[in-house]
């Protein structure tokens, strides 16, 4: 496209006489700028980093923690087991993972390279869009085609009776619901070279289901979070714009909703709807909207006196148009920061939940159900059980935590000053 | 100064009927609703029938739906919150003997909460920007994050364990024999057992109110009546203890309401850890029954809890700061 080297006609005449990093400076687009901030800050790099790992975890944990061999000799036949047994959730989990990580890539070199902020902001929504595209295409066609694989062969037992040939296992042996035979009498194991965090109540390996609880953890925590940002910003925009009655009316309501103690409606939701995970998303999401929605108001009740927002209107603009089209990509910026605290607090909710035994149904592992399994720490103390689990959460919701602060203090510069 | 606390109560009445609107129709509208605790197998045809009866004939269901709400609203009013399922009682009585022990697990919580966030605020904005802000931050911000079910079953693994340190008691509210203790030993045994779970449910929340203070000192510090007193000559121990101090309390008292909500779901989970017999624990194992009118009690009595807390808040508040008005 263009080189750094062309006369720009945008460029604002007031830096005629800068040299060429400050009128860089100058052509950043605004994320760029708030990202540089909160690069800047080494805490805020070692959250995001850690935050990065857990994803990568999330994506990558089957071919980790799996009882099924990448490739064995079977009877004379080579076979496949461990990517014939991927589910359906690992494929589409997989598919995202790849666009993700292709579209950071396209965010990252347009970043460097010096055009025009609009194009480049065109393109990288484009390409943004095509790949959301492809992602929802794919993995709607996994949902429909692919049916996952019931394997009835157990591989640590054939592997000990010598019918695997050149076999090749992945680090960990163990998947999350794999369990030691009931008769070998391997439950609440200490850790050994076996099981290098223990088993726990079944015979599970502790290591294998506190890799694999990272999945539950990101799903739960993005996708309620997804919910409950949907909610929010759709109700705070229509208070916001409509001041006034409505405006009233629905900011009882939100306090009605505050006024409840979060976890007792989590209980009360959870104890009518019961716990599949899919209602456990559900539920955490509505339950988590409120914050958003203030946000939203505050910053619409700002915007819609802005003049773009009048000549919206003039121009005879249907309503969701203005609102959703117009107002809303300008209203969302202090939203980004509750977004990462929520995920912060939806693990939370979530590891409360199942510690409580009435999370998500077993045998899925979750740090919080691990904890519970950890036993009455007043009489026997599992450590192996009880200290993993919730280092992990701590660290999770620590560096989701880190994030949001470091956010925040990039976003607002007044804060920015206080430190 | 009556007129304004009747006011602020009548205010808080649209808010209380869509509360009771809201958990009555989630309850309402429940699926499965006349079969709920229907999950205890050992139930028999005959006891299920009664269950449903029992149910039926507490929600109304054969009267329309407006009226099925102000009868179970006359009904609650006039304490009546329906029959548990799982304990055959009333959830009433239930309720009445779980709420003071939760209660004053919350009152102590707060209590602790304000004596360390204060100071630390305190702290923080006299030595803003040097080590000691910097590090209160962090560590409040960590304290934040730590996740109260493995804080909780640490501390009771170390601290509890009759195996390792023992020096607390591993649950409940009291020791097993009660008879032989004075009032005031009674009180101490008391207050020993709730050690633990007080620490586990006030560590999470020094991180927002020492912000606040520190900020709320912050702004003050900038004011003219701040530069008035350091051009009076007076020492700054007293201009930021005296003056800038006593100022920055004001926004301290409205951060009491929101609190509440915080520290009555954390005693869910510590009542749970602690095994302390308390309202947090009672609609925890209702919940596994699907024993739904204890859960839309408790929910219920925590909504009105925290309105109330809202109401002292804001009438502490009138009393506090002069410049509010009464009408």
């Amino acid at each position: 496209m263009t080189n750094e080297t062309r006369p720009s006609e945008t460029r604002p005449s007031g830096s005629v006489g800068l040299a060429p990093h400050e009128d860089a400076l100058l052509r950043r687009t605004y994320w760029a700028v708030v990202g540089r901030s909160y690069w800047r800050g080494h805490l805020n790099r070692i959250a995001t980093f850690f935050i990065l790992l857990i994803a990568l975890l999330t994506i990558i944990v089957p071919f980790l923690a799996n009882s099924s061999p990448y490739i064995a000799v079977i009877d004379g036949h080579r076979e496949f087991p461990l990517f014939r047994n991927l589910t359906r959730v690992d494929w589409i989990w997989l598919l995202w993972g790849f666009l993700a990580s292709f579209f950071a890539l396209i965010f990252w070199r347009t970043g460097k390279r010096n055009i025009e902020i609009e194009p480049l902001r065109a393109q990288r929504l484009r390409w943004g869009l095509a790949l959301a595209a492809v992602g929802i295409l794919l993995s709607t066609g996994i949902v429909l085609f692919k049916n996952d694989y019931l394997d009835s062969r157990d591989y640590h037992q054939l592997a000990r009776a010598g019918e695997l040939h050149n076999a090749v296992f992945p680090p960990l042996r163990w998947g999350f619901s794999d369990q030691e035979p009931l008769d070998a009498n391997r439950l609440y194991e200490t850790p050994s070279r076996e099981h290098f965090l223990g088993t726990d109540s079944n015979g599970r390996d502790a290591l294998a289901r506190l890799l694999w609880s990272t999945r539950i953890v990101l799903e739960i925590g993005l996708i309620s979070e997804i919910i409950a940002l949907t909610i929010g910003a759709i109700y705070g925009a229509f208070m916001g714009y409509f001041v006034g009655k409505i405006d009233i009316l629905g900011m009882r309501f939100v306090e009605i909703v505050e006024a409840i103690p979060l976890l007792f409606l989590l209980i009360t939701f959870v104890a009518i709807f019961g716990r599949q995970l899919f209602m456990i998303m559900v539920i955490i999401g509505v339950t988590g909207w409120t914050g958003i929605a203030r946000f939203v108001r505050a910053e619409f009740l700002r915007i819609r006196q802005l003049d773009y927002v009048t000549a919206a209107k003039s121009l005879g603009l249907p309503l969701p148009n203005i609102l959703f089209r117009h107002m809303l990509p300008n209203g969302l910026t202090p939203v980004i920061v509750t977004f990462t605290f929520g995920v912060a607090g939806n693990i939370v909710s979530e590891s409360i939940l199942s510690f409580l035994g009435i999370g998500v149904e077993p045998p899925t592992a979750s740090w919080g159900a691990m904890l519970d399994q950890a036993g009455n720490p007043g009489e026997v103390f599992r450590w192996w059980l009880a200290f993993p689990p919730g280092l992990m959460i701590f660290l999770t919701v620590f560096a989701y935590n880190i994030t949001g602060e470091g956010l925040r203090d990039a976003i607002d510069p007044r804060t920015n000053k206080t430190i | 100064m009556l007129m304004y606390i009747l006011r602020r109560i009548l205010l808080m009445v649209p808010t209380l009927i869509g509360m009771t609107l809201l958990l009555f129709c989630v309850v309402r509208f429940a699926p499965g609703l006349t079969t709920a605790g229907g999950a205890m197998a050992e139930n028999s045809r005959q006891a299920q029938q009664a269950i449903e009866e029992k149910i039926k004939k507490r929600l109304h269901l054969d009267r329309p739906l407006i009226v099925q709400y102000f009868l179970w609203l006359n009904d609650t009013v006039h304490g009546n919150l329906g029959e548990s399922i799982q304990y055959n009682a009333p959830v009433a009585q239930l309720i009445k003997e779980r709420l003071p022990i939760t209660l004053t697990l919350n009152l102590l919580s707060s209590i602790i909460v304000y004596l360390i966030a204060i100071p630390g605020g305190l702290l923080a904005s006299i030595r803003r920007g040097k080590s000691f802000d910097i590090a209160w931050s962090f560590v409040t911000l960590a304290l934040f994050s730590l996740p109260i079910i493995w804080v909780g079953d640490m501390l009771l693994a170390v601290f509890g364990n009759p195996n390792f340190l023992g020096w607390f008691p591993v649950g409940g509210a009291h020791a097993t024999s009660t008879e032989w203790m004075t009032s005031g030993s009674y009180a101490g045994d008391f207050l020993w057992h709730m050690v633990l779970p007080v620490i586990c449910l006030s560590y999470g929340q020094f991180a927002y109110l020492s912000k606040i203070q520190r900020a709320a000192m912050l702004d003050n510090l900038g004011l003219d009546y701040v530069r008035t007193a350091r051009a009076k000559g007076l020492p700054p121990s007293v201009v930021t203890l005296r003056h800038v101090f006593r100022n920055s309390l004001l926004p301290m008292i409205t951060l009491f309401a929101g609190l509440i909500p915080g520290l009555l779901g954390g005693s869910v989970v510590v009542e749970h850890i602690f095994s302390i017999k308390g309202m947090g624990d009672l609609v925890v194992t209702a919940t596994s029954a699907r024993d739904l009118p204890i859960v839309q009690a408790v929910a219920l009595i925590g909504s009105i809890i925290t309105l109330i807390c809202l109401l002292i808040t804001d009438i502490c508040y009138a009393l506090a700061d002069p410049r509010v008005s009464y009408d």
